[in-house]
């Protein structure tokens, strides 16, 4: 292959620049977390399907439930190691924490109380934007489903 | 006579009026007194008279040829700030090298590795590759399943009812086991 001075230096620099800015790009820090809790009443009567869960189709027919409806959708902006509250039907909160991001991976503490009493505590590494189901809670003669997704802005 | 070689060799310059000075008037006063070196101007004023002649009728038919209309306004125009660059930078596109191979690899490999992370928006088609991963998780003596739906690539948490522990207070009907 005959290689040339210019294409050669041209690679150097490109290589550099891409260095600092994927250095740049890692350390770039998120202000906040934005969190949205799709809630979702899932019951194993029925066929219908809420239209305005489209975008969550594919992961809700991995559960073995005939009828899926959004009863409520909620975004909060939470700071670093700051509490987003979302009241989940039957007297439930949902807790997100954002604690920290790093290599585009967000992590979150997730804490589902009903009442005073906790339900369900747990760390995730989710990627940023992205999204996880939590589900099982009763309601109604069927569960609940929730959506939990984040987004470091 | 080696005044007449250096005289005739200069005759030239001399007639093209490029001597001045001393160097003229040396020239002129041989001239006047060396009948062979006027002789040798001579020859030259007529040679120097006919490639005139010649020159000037061939200049003649050179503005008659078709593409010298086309062609004399370009030249004589002003060439504007640019095309000094573009006359720089057109052969460097011009002629690709396999070496730009190289850049144009690490600049692919750069954008694909490193698009979510500048687009975390971007969505198209099944959802990205979501798995989230459990860290730690408490269900404060209830069951809890973890699922990894590969299809979706969807990370599902879910809590169910322990057969012989009924979730007390809540009063209602749960499942069993998981949901999947």
């Amino acid at each position: 292959m005959k290689l040339s001075i210019k294409a050669l230096l041209f690679s150097f620099f490109v290589g550099l620049a891409a260095a600092f800015y994927l250095n740049a790009a890692e350390t770039k820090t998120f202000q906040s977390v934005q969190i949205t809790i799709h809630t979702i009443a899932a019951q194993k009567q029925g066929s219908e399907f809420d239209a305005r869960l489209a975008p969550l189709e594919k992961q809700l027919k991995a559960l073995n439930y005939r009828s899926y409806r959004l009863l409520k959708e909620e975004t909060q902006t939470a700071r670093w190691q700051g509490n987003a509250n979302f009241e989940i039907p039957g007297g439930r909160v949902l807790t997100v924490r954002p604690q920290e991001v790093t290599n585009n991976q967000l992590g979150l503490r997730v804490q589902l109380k009903q009442g005073s009493k906790p339900q369900l505590e747990t760390t995730v590494r989710m990627n940023n934007g992205g999204n996880f189901i939590l589900g099982g809670p009763p309601h109604e003669g069927g569960v609940l489903v929730l959506s939990i997704s984040a987004n470091a802005r | 006579m080696n005044n007449c070689a250096a005289i005739r060799d200069m005759i030239g310059a001399w007639l093209d009026g490029e001597l001045r000075g001393a160097a003229a008037d040396a020239v002129r006063q041989h001239l006047e007194s060396c009948s062979a070196c006027a002789e040798e101007q001579r020859q030259l004023t007529k040679l120097d008279l006919a490639m005139k002649a010649v020159l000037g009728s061939e200049a003649a038919r050179l503005e008659e040829l078709p593409f010298w209309d086309d062609l004399r306004p370009r030249i004589e125009a002003k060439r504007p700030w640019y095309a000094g660059l573009i006359e720089r930078a057109v052969p460097v596109f011009r002629m690709p090298s396999p070496a730009w191979a190289v850049p144009a690899l690490i600049l692919l490999l750069i954008g694909g590795l490193y698009f979510d992370v500048f687009s975390p928006d971007w969505n198209v088609g099944s959802p990205r590759n979501n798995f989230t991963t459990v860290e730690s998780i408490d269900a404060y003596g209830r069951n809890v399943a973890l699922l990894r739906e590969h299809e979706s690539k969807t990370t599902v948490i879910w809590l169910y009812q322990n057969p012989d522990n009924e979730d007390e207070g809540s009063g209602e009907v749960v499942d069993k086991g998981p949901a999947f």
